[in-house]
């Protein structure tokens, strides 16, 4: 089974990369929605593992909300608010995309380093799906400051929660389920807040570019 | 009674939306403030007596002790007077036609939520759950941050939950590592409780605790304003309503520095020495003082310059933490206490000279002393205070901090905290003086104090800073001696 999960954790990573290499701000949204359908899919393969040996069910609850949460409701809302903020295309990253790309395949490599120095991390568990999980935090975490547009840093965000949490499904079968939950209701209140903001400041600002927020130094 | 404290905010949220008038709004953030101060003091008592406050309902998750309660009171406290303060300060905004009915009843609200959730992080022993409210913190004060809603109050909130949410996830990575260093040791239902995590700290898995510390760092660090994840601070500080900069400052930095303690609790026991938590603490500590320094010296802005303070004041904090010794640990508790009354009688009192001048730039400033005679008094005082003049409180817990750096036999580290001590006072004279004195070119502006109730609330904590320079009374000094020993976990 473990086997499953590897590939499993590999192609979320793989999204993660798409993600990065992607030009548009609806194609992060489809980008950003994949990636949520595979962790879906193996929150789903572990739910039903923990129901019949455990008899456990909470983690295809866990499994079901982030199909009704990431899959379903907050790529629909970023959509809505990128129709309500829409402006022409424009380039939107710091550096190339193959330039970008290269230094995410870097933060792999660093993490792997990183995580395979710490002995007793892997007791019973498998390293490549935390090394995997770890590198998506960290793209995530790039992602966000290599793009200009609000969307895209909170994408970004989005994708580093989406590391965060096969991190802790991988590492550990899962948090707590009141933590769990807690996360989703966290994680959810956040976009919301943001993406009002974004209202707000393509209201005031003319535009969603961050890099014209520079009033404020010193 | 303590989950009371739970109750209270949530009530008074359901009440703001049922009425209808701006005067019964006011009423009921009074109310529910000074309610839970009421309640949370005599907290302070039992857990003198008893150790711990704790109830058996719902899964036990109610937790006090000595270090939360010191935290808690500190919030209520504030909390009271920062309400107390809110009433003519909008009152005030609203007849200068700034605010509506609207706009007032959304203030108190996510004041009340703001309030809850650092009392839910304070009270709670699950570190998931605590990390959840301290996420949670962020989310109510963003639109109290971008109250006023024009560009500045706007990119200071975008870069405050944009920044703090990152850290925070980072946090949330560190909580994984601590919950999977924890596996095998703890039984189910007490995984990530932190009583139990202390328990058993000896059988953490000493490395993956470790790696969990360094997240927990950078994430409660970025909440608690320590340098190099500071930026947001400046920013969300000054563009914040007078007491929400308040909160902000004097409590809500405390409520992240008290995840740190806990963690740094949890690892220093499981690895079994103080080092390693220690040199990580210090380095950002150091960083943050110095940062903190450099900014104060050449700052125009008033609640800029304020909100340097804290960094730097935290900072000294960390380093307090850092260090990890009976007397640096007592010092660390009480400078969070007097750090906080202290800051936040100045955030109040710039609230004050920002409604009178319309200004925050310290050079456009002239004759405060004049114009807001109390609490234009109250902030030189206070200005003294926070640089670390004696008789006032800040100065006792930083020499107790300077000494125990001393005994310790650190003698660079201490020389260059009392350098830079002396820097920051250098650097708050040289800004900030020079506005209490001279005529304002502007005619127009009558002497006088404007909020009555906000100027008897900061004579209050002049008073109150005053008098704990000189003497503590004895149930604070013994709390901060029980939380030091929760602490250091012996």
């Amino acid at each position: 089974m473990s086997g499953l999960f590897d590939t499993l954790s590999v192609i979320i990573l793989l999204t993660s990369f798409v993600l990065v290499a992607n030009k548009r701000i609806k194609s992060y949204i489809k980008t950003f929605r994949i990636q949520s359908a595979f962790i879906a899919l193996a929150a789903g393969i572990m739910g039903i593992q923990s129901i019949t040996s455990e008899g456990r069910i909470d983690v295809l609850v866990v499994c079901f909300v982030i199909v009704v949460l990431k899959v379903i409701y907050i790529p629909k809302l970023l959509n809505r608010t990128y129709s309500g903020v829409e402006y022409k295309v424009e380039k939107d990253f710091i550096l190339n995309i193959p330039i970008l790309v290269l230094i995410c395949c870097g933060l792999v490599v660093f993490t792997h380093f990183c995580i395979a120095s710490i002995d007793g991390i892997s007791q019973g568990y498998n390293d490549l799906q935390i090394i995997n999980s770890v590198s998506v935090v960290m793209i995530g975490l790039f992602f966000m400051i290599s793009r200009k547009k609000a969307i895209g840093q909170i994408i970004g965000f989005l994708v580093l929660e989406n590391g965060i949490f096969i991190t802790a499904m991988f590492a550990t079968d899962g948090m707590p389920f009141i933590v769990d939950m807690g996360i989703f209701i966290d994680m959810l209140t956040a976009v919301m807040i943001m993406g009002i903001m974004v209202y707000q400041i393509s209201d005031k600002f003319d535009t969603i570019n961050i890099d014209k927020l520079n009033k404020l130094k010193g | 009674m303590g989950f009371l404290l739970l109750v209270i905010p949530l009530i008074s949220v359901l009440l703001f939306f049922l009425v209808k008038k701006r005067l019964f709004l006011h009423v009921i953030s009074l109310t529910a403030s000074g309610l839970m101060m009421m309640i949370a003091l005599p907290l302070a008592g039992d857990v003198i007596a008893k150790g711990t406050v704790e109830y058996a309902h719902y899964g036990g998750f109610f937790y006090l002790d000595s270090l939360s309660i010191i935290v808690l009171d500190i919030v209520l406290l504030i909390g009271f007077f920062a309400a107390i303060y809110s009433v003519q300060y909008l009152e005030v905004d609203v007849r200068r036609g700034k605010l509506d009915f609207g706009k007032v009843r959304l203030y108190y609200i996510l004041m009340q939520l703001f309030l809850f959730t650092m009392i839910l992080a304070l009270t709670v022993k699950n570190m998931g759950i605590m990390w959840i409210a301290i996420e949670a913190t962020t989310l109510a004060s963003v639109f109290l941050v971008g109250f006023h809603n024009d560009r500045y109050a706007l990119e200071a909130a975008w870069k405050y939950v944009i920044i703090c949410s990152v850290g925070i996830a980072v946090a949330m990575l560190g909580i994984i590592f601590l919950h999977l260093s924890s596996i095998g040791v703890l039984e189910s239902r007490e995984l990530l409780q932190w009583t139990a995590l202390m328990e058993n700290a000896g059988r953490l898995n000493d490395s993956t605790a470790r790696l969990a510390f360094i997240f927990i760092l950078v994430g409660f660090g970025t909440k608690a304003g320590l340098a190099p994840m500071h930026t947001w601070l400046p920013d969300a500080h000054s563009q914040a309503p007078a007491p929400i900069s308040a909160l902000l400052s004097g409590v809500l930095l405390n409520s992240a520095m008290y995840g740190i303690i806990r963690m740094a609790a949890v690892v220093n026991k499981s690895l079994g020495s103080s080092i390693y938590t220690g040199r990580l603490l210090m380095a950002m500590g150091m960083l943050s003082i110095v940062i903190a320094a450099v900014f104060i010296l050449t700052q125009k802005d008033y609640k800029r310059l304020l909100a340097y303070s804290s960094i730097e004041h935290m900072g000294i904090i960390a380093v307090a933490i850092g260090f990890f010794t009976p007397l640096s640990l007592f010092g660390g508790l009480l400078h969070m206490i007097n750090h906080s009354l202290t800051k936040s009688m100045l955030f109040l009192c710039s609230g004050s000279l920002l409604q009178k001048f319309e200004t925050k730039q310290i050079p456009r400033i002239k004759g405060v002393l004049k114009m807001l005679p109390f609490s234009g008094t109250a902030f030189l005082f206070g200005l003294f205070a926070i640089a670390g003049m004696p008789p006032f409180s800040v100065f006792a817990s930083e020499l107790g901090i300077l000494m125990s750096v001393f005994n310790e036999g650190s003698y660079i580290i201490g020389a260059v905290l009392a350098i830079l001590f002396v820097i920051v006072f250098a650097g708050i004279a040289t800004a900030m003086f020079r506005i209490f004195y001279g005529s304002n070119e502007n005619k127009d502006l009558e002497p006088g104090e404007e909020n009555i109730p906000g100027t008897l609330i900061i004579m209050t904590l002049l008073v109150i800073i005053g008098i704990t320079g000189l003497w503590m009374p004895d149930p604070i000094i013994e709390l901060i001696h029980q939380a030091q020993s929760i602490i250091s976990g012996v």
